[in-house]
């Protein structure tokens, strides 16, 4: 009460500002940290799952579900957690897709006249290849590579598929891979070893 | 042996590769990642500001399920009139009727009652009284 007999909240808002400042600012840290991370891993994520999928648009879908997704359901997780659960959520979504496209394929084969959306799936495997405009000739010779490396890669089964693209060309170590595959970390290395001894049998030579 | 199987040649030529063509996306796709990463940040300050948005299309769906069985189980609420319903309601409700297995000798016992009331709600001025 004041001395002009009025209630005075002034001393309330104040308190009330003292807590709520270091929460905001703990919001926008984390807003920030969050950016930074989707940020590193959007590109990567993108080309994981246009190899997985062989089509821009679908691999770009994906990868937004899957941010909005770690976003939602993750973003107040401390940062450390992040990769590998952004990488399981990629994954689930990369699988989803290539379901819905297995059961659109098998709907469309049933409609007459449609082997020509079947050839356009199989796709031309130069299509993707990073950009039409000319390039030098190391890039070019990154992007064949690529391009061998990528089939080999689709040739192998989906868990080996997953190990070697998190371990080796994410870097993530054992523990982050079994967390992001839902599996052990005994099978990460098995899945991994397995995929390595089969790229190397295919690409150790041309490479 | 660990060490040397996961820093061998063949690894570190497939990370080099795998980056050079991450480094060669072409400008639209990088942009189009902006944006879904703007919108991804933009989600978690949405989810922060209303937790409850979360569950918003759950509610709603609850919601609409529960005015739905409200309404198909509330009395008085289907205004159906009565010549349809009598016309719809056979099949269904005689031989849900039959199997419920209810014992129906009481509707043979009193046959004649029976036939009197129809007779008395059909013609009023005939009836009792």
């Amino acid at each position: 009460m004041t001395s002009s007999g009025t209630l005075d909240f002034t001393p309330n808002l104040r308190l009330a500002d003292a807590v709520s400042r270091p929460r905001e600012e703990s919001d926008l840290q984390q807003s920030r940290a969050l950016d930074r991370f989707l940020a590193g891993v959007e590109r990567r994520a993108f080309r994981i799952a246009q190899m997985a999928l062989r089509n821009p648009d679908d691999a770009l879908d994906v990868v937004q579900g899957a941010m909005l997704s770690l976003a939602r359901s993750y973003g107040q997780r401390p940062s450390e957690e992040w990769q590998p659960l952004f990488y399981r959520i990629l994954y689930n979504g990369i699988r989803d897709a290539q379901r819905r496209r297995t059961v659109r394929s098998r709907i469309f084969a049933l409609w007459p006249g449609s082997s020509r959306d079947d050839d356009e799936e199989a796709g031309d495997p130069y299509e993707h290849v990073a950009d039409g405009s000319p390039e030098p000739s190391e890039r070019l010779m990154a992007a064949e590579a690529m391009q061998k490396l990528e089939t080999a890669l689709g040739q192998l089964p989906a868990r080996q598929q997953q190990a070697f693209t998190l371990r080796c060309l994410e870097g993530l170590d054992v523990a982050a891979t079994a967390v992001a595959m839902g599996c052990s970390e005994g099978s990460v290395k098995t899945h991994y070893f397995r995929a390595l001894q089969t790229l190397r049998s295919q690409l150790g030579e041309v490479w | 042996m660990a060490n040397e199987f996961e820093s061998g040649t063949f690894e570190r030529r497939a990370r080099e590769v795998f980056d050079a063509s991450v480094d060669g996306l072409d400008a639209a796709t990088r942009s189009r990642l902006n944006q879904a990463r703007q919108a991804a940040t933009a989600e978690l300050e949405r989810s922060r500001r209303s937790p409850w948005l979360t569950w918003a299309p759950a509610g709603a769906l609850a919601a609409a399920a529960l005015v739905a069985v409200l309404l198909w189980r509330v009395p008085g609420s289907d205004a159906v009139p009565a010549q349809q319903a009598q016309a719809t309601a056979d099949p269904a409700d005689a031989a849900e009727i039959l199997a419920a297995g209810d014992d129906l000798d009481l509707a043979t016992e009193d046959l004649e009652f029976y036939e009197f009331v129809a007779v008395a709600t059909d013609e009023p001025d005939k009836g009792v009284g």
